[in-house]
């Protein structure tokens, strides 16, 4: 039965100019989620406090804040784990305008959803009677992505939108794999195509923030990782982003090693020369400093073996019948 | 018997920063600790090698993980994205046992080697803490860093997704802290600590990249700090190398970690490599 | 004033689905006080029931029996056989929408057991199936773009019903406080039940029964009130809801001495006997001593014996609630649990084209509907079975779109008197929030719902009906001087909770009034002073009138029967 203190944001649209920190103070009984602890504050200290909840269970959503600066739902987190120095520390969901207090306007969220057609694209020339038939496996393609509740956890925590606001975020770009991955789709090539585009799944820096705060097993990382195995693989490589990890590709398996003078280069792609010039400042920064990559790339001990493991993987593929277009270079 | 470690240095350690790979080599000739550099092992693939392919790098991955193992010792990392892509790939590997055996079954083939799945990958954070121990480090301080206020960054890979993570509370963690505070440096706590750098878009969006950059870099400097101190070297070339387009008014020493201790140690400025840095860190070590 | 042809309020199954069979023909929007994706229809976890046949010899005449013997005999058998009959088209409707469900080795829907269901019934996604429906339903109606408005985050103030012709709603933009008259012709509900009447309870904070209350105080009976489930499964202390998948696959339910005690009281069906069945064993194990726990005031779910990998892959959600939420791990210990107030039978009574009837002659009130839990159709009858519910939402949500096309089409604009209905509005909202009282909300709301739990609950006797009743008309007093500490317009949660305890205050006395005079036990209407079922008396539909001095008028209705006379329940 600990006391914490809870340190609340405090804001109102259009009446406060700054928000401010409002403190409470309650006595925590044994396996208190934090929902509890906010209702117990609204319902005996301060009935003014605005937060969202619906389920209480874990799969509306309405819950989702920050806790000591981190995305969770608050009916399913025990307050007692989020007590520093006898503190818990609360604001509304980081990249999105704030309402009032816990409560941000979710607009955005929803109309970057809209952006990738979010809803199945079968093919309707081929409608059986009854419903259409899906393996357990291709069943598990989509299993874990389908249990996104669209809560924003993601979304406020993704490093990227913090930057730039018309990324597509990680719940949507996870909405589009759930369609990309869906066998009942006919419109995958379409949407790969779609995020392959500036802002889409190539603009993710992998920071790993979606899939820590995500309190589902959508992960949306995991899922932007697959997604741009996919897209690679449908031959969708007109990109910085495929290209720059083409280029790595080709230097692994040329070197064992990255050459750092290749990659830039090849990232920008061979005939963009604005894009070159672009990484050039910085290449003549590192050169004054002695600090540039050696002229001469460096090769493994035993890169053979690399080498023979990459070229299994190209006749692989090529018994396969080619999963997409042909991604493996020019031996 | 002393400690020994397969030494993965990753190539930006032999490449772009090589200030690395002589700073960690010097610090650890100096505590002892014994490396043996794995000259034979491929690059990680940065997570970005294998994109369209993940089962490629995974077996290359599988390579280095059986390296280590035939020397009968744990991986040492020196950066956070290889440290990263090893702990994914092993996860990979040991979630789905039928994956595992396709991996080996073509790294047989065509290397003869088999990864057992007992390789431990490590982070010389974690290694200089749990392995040597923090109070054997500060013994060893000759000099120690005194008036030096250093904003300890992360890097994303150390401590996101938690299940990778190295560290007990990737969400509040304090291990680069203790290691500074170990050699005689203040820490200041500020917002950026655990946030991107950008890096790993610098070449498809470079203008976000760097706004990520730039604003972890003001956020250690609004907190006061000296110099801003790394565990991963492109952490440290997104924020030291591209700092001038950032903002030129800057002037953020970013420092690897490893330099910091080798200070302390005994050792020269000139002779961890802090000469080589775009942003001079001379002004920040006049306060030691 | 804003005007659509159709308004929808409640973005649940019942209300999208409803809305997809509008959408494009008439100008539709959909009212709903959260996002459409944050439905309760969301929590439904373990299935959607259709006599698919995927995995056994089951049959649509078999559903029928069950869910006319589930009800215990007083479901209208013509609307029961409307849901039996249409249930696979709509589960192959989801599935051609994109709605991704479990499947078996032959490529086909995956079905499981399920409570009172005599063959594997149950249509599943793992253990989130309402969850995969509800957004299903959600993308799809994406895809209508601007075409299909929705009013996210805004609660409803006012049905306006006069001369028996539905016009349209009152609702209040949570964001800016602003009430608007929304001017329709048709009408539709699928604002969801009513379970948070109680303290122990599965449902979301948000199903305080706006909705039926609303349709009441316009002058709409209420019907059934009395039969509301308790769901066998519900965490113990939290009511969190433990998706009954546990027992279809295999889960045992133990006392505190380790018996598996549903051998003493459904022998043949065991744990998946229906659920008022199961509630009111593990009472009765409770009040005879031989819970579990220091208190003895709980049973357990035990699942262990179905092993990790069936408990990860089919039960995922189960493990975790049990482990997030009080820190068991169900891969290792029985979890504790007890009945928790689930789903609400009775509500808006409708025809089985979910039009809404205005007295027990049958008569409609003219362009207003109703479909899902907030209506009475009735086909759950006096207990509902498990996955009987999201079929009710899909079936009767989209017939429901069906006839409104079809009267909205045909019907003219009957005017409304907009300042009227603001200002009404706006006397609500002032007499709680400018009252000069000092009573708690919280206060009162904890005492109802304890009330409601600990004495119109599993078991109902007449001594403890009659103190909730007392108590009900005293809260309603009090409640006038309710103190609201929030006076502002922007998202006020303060107020629109009060605004949610007036609905529950009144509907509650209902529930309480309903069951005082059914002097019967049948399904989820357990009397200790009448135990058995009185099919001579009590073959009826309750319904509540409202009267002009805020009182209420009880009549009833007969049960439509068409192949099953009653006969006795046994599992």
């Amino acid at each position: 039965m600990s006391q914490v203190t809870f340190r609340i944001y405090r804001f109102e649209t259009g009446k406060d100019a700054s928000p401010r920190y409002q403190e409470y103070k309650l006595a925590l009984q044994e396996g208190d989620t934090l929902l509890n602890c906010l209702n117990t504050i609204r319902d005996t200290q301060d009935g003014t406090l605005a937060y969202r909840m619906s389920c209480g269970s874990a799969i509306c959503g309405s819950c989702a804040m920050r806790a000591n600066g981190h995305a969770l739902l608050a009916c399913k987190t025990q307050a007692s784990s989020l007590v520093k120095n006898g503190v818990i520390q609360l604001d509304p969901l980081g990249n999105f305008p704030v309402i009032r207090d816990l409560v941000v306007d979710l607009e955005p969220f929803w109309a970057s959803l809209r952006k990738v057609s979010p809803w199945l694209q079968p093919n309707l020339a081929d409608e059986p009677v009854r419903e259409r038939l899906q393996t357990p496996a291709q069943f598990h393609l989509i299993d874990d992505v389908t249990t996104c509740i669209l809560c924003a956890s993601c979304w406020s925590d993704c490093n990227v939108l913090e930057v730039d606001k018309k990324f597509l975020g990680p719940a949507t770009l996870a909405k589009a794999h759930r369609f990309i991955f869906d066998t009942r789709d006919a419109k995958g090539q379409e949407r790969m195509e779609r995020i392959a585009e500036p802002n889409g799944v190539w603009d993710c820096t992998h920071c790993g923030e979606c899939s820590t705060r995500c309190p589902t097993e959508t992960k949306p990382l995991a899922r932007i990782e697959e997604t741009r195995e996919a897209v690679m693989k449908a031959g969708i490589t007109n990109s910085p982003g495929a290209r720059h990890a083409l280029g790595f590709r080709e230097s692994m398996r040329w070197f064992g090693a990255l050459n750092e003078n290749y990659l830039p280069i090849r990232s920008m792609g061979f005939f963009n020369i604005p894009g070159i010039l672009g990484v050039m400042p910085v290449g003549i920064r590192m050169m004054l400093k002695r600090k540039a990559p050696p002229i001469l790339p460096h090769w493994i001990d035993k890169v053979g073996e690399v080498r023979r493991i990459f070229k299994r993987f190209h006749e692989l593929r090529k018994n396969n019948g080619g999963t997409g277009a042909k991604t493996d270079g020019d031996d | 018997m002393a400690l020994q470690y397969a030494f993965y240095t990753g190539c930006v350690a032999k490449g772009a920063g090589r200030e690395l790979l002589t700073s960690t080599n010097l610090v650890c000739k100096k505590l002892g600790i014994e490396l043996f550099e794995m000259e034979d092992a491929a690059c990680c693939g940065a997570g970005v090698g294998g994109e369209d392919n993940v089962m490629v790098s995974d077996t290359i991955n599988a390579r280095t993980f059986a390296l280590a193992e035939e020397r009968g010792m744990d991986i040492m990392n020196i950066c956070v994205t290889c440290q990263g892509v090893h702990k994914k790939a092993q996860a990979r590997l040991a979630k789905e046992p039928e994956y595992m055996a396709r991996v080996n079954e073509v790294l047989k083939s065509e290397t003869g080697r088999v990864y057992k799945g007992q390789a431990k990958i490590r982070h010389f954070a974690k290694i200089l803490i749990e392995d040597y121990g923090l109070d054997k480090l500060k013994a060893q301080v000759v000099k120690p860093l005194g008036e030096l206020k250093a904003a300890a960054f992360y890097g994303c890979y150390s401590v996101r997704p938690h299940e990778y993570s190295d560290f007990k509370n990737p969400d509040d963690p304090d291990e680069m802290e203790r290691i500074l505070e170990a050699i005689g440096a203040k820490t200041v706590s500020y917002p950026g600590r655990l946030k991107c750098c950008g890096f790993p878009i610098i070449m498809m969006n470079k203008q976000n990249s760097l706004t990520m950059s730039g604003s972890v870099i003001r956020s250690a400097k609004e907190s006061g700090a000296d110099c801003l101190v790394t565990q991963c070297p492109l952490c440290h070339l997104n924020m030291d190398a591209y700092q001038p387009e950032i903002d030129d008014t800057l002037r953020m020493p970013v420092v690897h970690i490893q330099q910091l201790i080798g200070l302390a140690l005994g050792y020269t400025a000139e002779q961890l490599g802090m000469n080589t840095h775009i942003v001079s860190a001379s002004g920040a070590l006049a306060s030691i | 004033m804003l005007s659509h042809d159709v308004v929808i309020v409640g973005s649940g199954l019942a209300g999208l689905r409803a809305a997809l069979e509008v959408v494009g023909h008439l100008d539709v929007a959909v009212i709903t006080k959260v996002y459409p994706s944050r439905s309760h229809s969301g929590a439904a976890q373990g299935g959607v029931a259709a006599a698919m046949a995927n995995v056994d010899g089951d049959s649509t005449d078999a559903h029928i029996y069950d869910t006319v013997k589930g009800a215990d005999f007083i479901g209208d058998q013509d609307a029961i056989e409307i849901m039996c009959n249409d249930a696979p088209h709509v589960i192959v409707d989801m599935e051609r929408l994109g709605c991704p469900f479990s499947r078996t080795g032959e490529n086909k829907i995956a079905q499981r057991a399920f409570g009172g269901h005599s063959f594997k019934r149950s249509c599943y996604s793992a253990d989130r199936t309402g969850h995969a429906l509800l957004h299903t339903l959600f993308e799809q109606s994406m895809k209508k773009g601007g075409k299909l408005q929705f009013y996210n985050e805004y609660y409803l103030m006012r049905l306006i019903v006069e001369e028996n012709i539905c016009r349209g709603v009152v609702a209040m933009d949570m964001k800016t406080g602003k009430l608007e008259v929304f001017h329709a012709k048709s009408v539709m509900f699928g604002t969801g039940g009513y379970g948070r009447a109680y303290k122990i309870t599965s449902n979301a904070y948000a199903n305080t029964g706006d909705g039926i209350s609303a349709a009441y105080r316009a002058g709409v009976p209420l019907q059934d009130m009395e039969f509301v489930q308790f769901h066998p499964t519900g965490l113990y202390q939290h009511g969190l809801l433990l998706s009954e998948a546990a027992r279809g696959e295999g889960g045992y339910i133990l006392n505190g001495n380790n018996e598996r005690f549903m051998a003493n009281y459904a022998p043949s069906k065991l744990e998946l006997a229906p659920r008022d069945i199961v509630s009111r064993s593990e009472q009765t194990e409770i009040i005879q001593g031989r819970g579990a726990g220091p208190k003895k005031d709980y049973v357990l779910l035990d699942l262990r014996h179905l092993g990790k990998e069936k408990i990860l892959e089919r039960l995922p959600q189960i493990y975790h609630i049990a482990k997030d939420f009080i820190g068991v791990d169900a891969l290792e210990k029985p979890v504790p649990i007890q009945p928790t107030a689930h789903y609400s039978m009775g509500g808006i009574p409708a025809d089985n084209d979910c039009q809404v009837v205005a007295n027990e002659r049958g008569d409609l009130v003219k362009g207003f509907f109703a479909a899902g839990e907030c209506s009475c159709i009735s086909v759950h009858g006096a207990n509902r079975l498990g996955t009987n519910s999201l079929l009710e939402a899909l079936v009767f949500g989209t017939r429901a779109g069906k006839k409104i096309l079809e009267k909205t089409t045909e019907a003219k604009w009957a005017p409304v008197n907009e300042s009227r209905e603001i200002s009404a509005a706006r006397r609500e909202i002032d007499q709680i929030l400018h009252n000069k009282g000092t009573e708690s909300l919280a206060a009162i709301r904890e005492e109802l719902q304890t009330t409601m739990t600990d004495k119109v609950g599993v078991y109902r006797g007449k001594d403890d009906m009659e103190a909730a009743h007392e108590k009900i008309r005293e809260l309603q007093d009090r409640f006038r001087n309710v103190k609201v500490d929030n006076k502002k317009s922007v998202f006020n949660t303060n107020l629109t909770e009060a605004l949610e305890l007036g609905h529950m205050l009144e509907y509650s006395e209902l529930i309480v009034a309903g069951a005082q005079t059914r002097q019967e036990s049948r399904g989820a209407h357990a009397r200790n002073d009448f135990p058995d079922r009185d099919d001579k008396e009590w073959m009826k539909h309750t319904m509540a009138f409202r009267t002009d001095d805020g009182g209420y008028e009880l009549k009833y209705r007969p049960v439509r029967v068409t192949r099953f006379q009653p006969e006795e329940r046994k599992y």
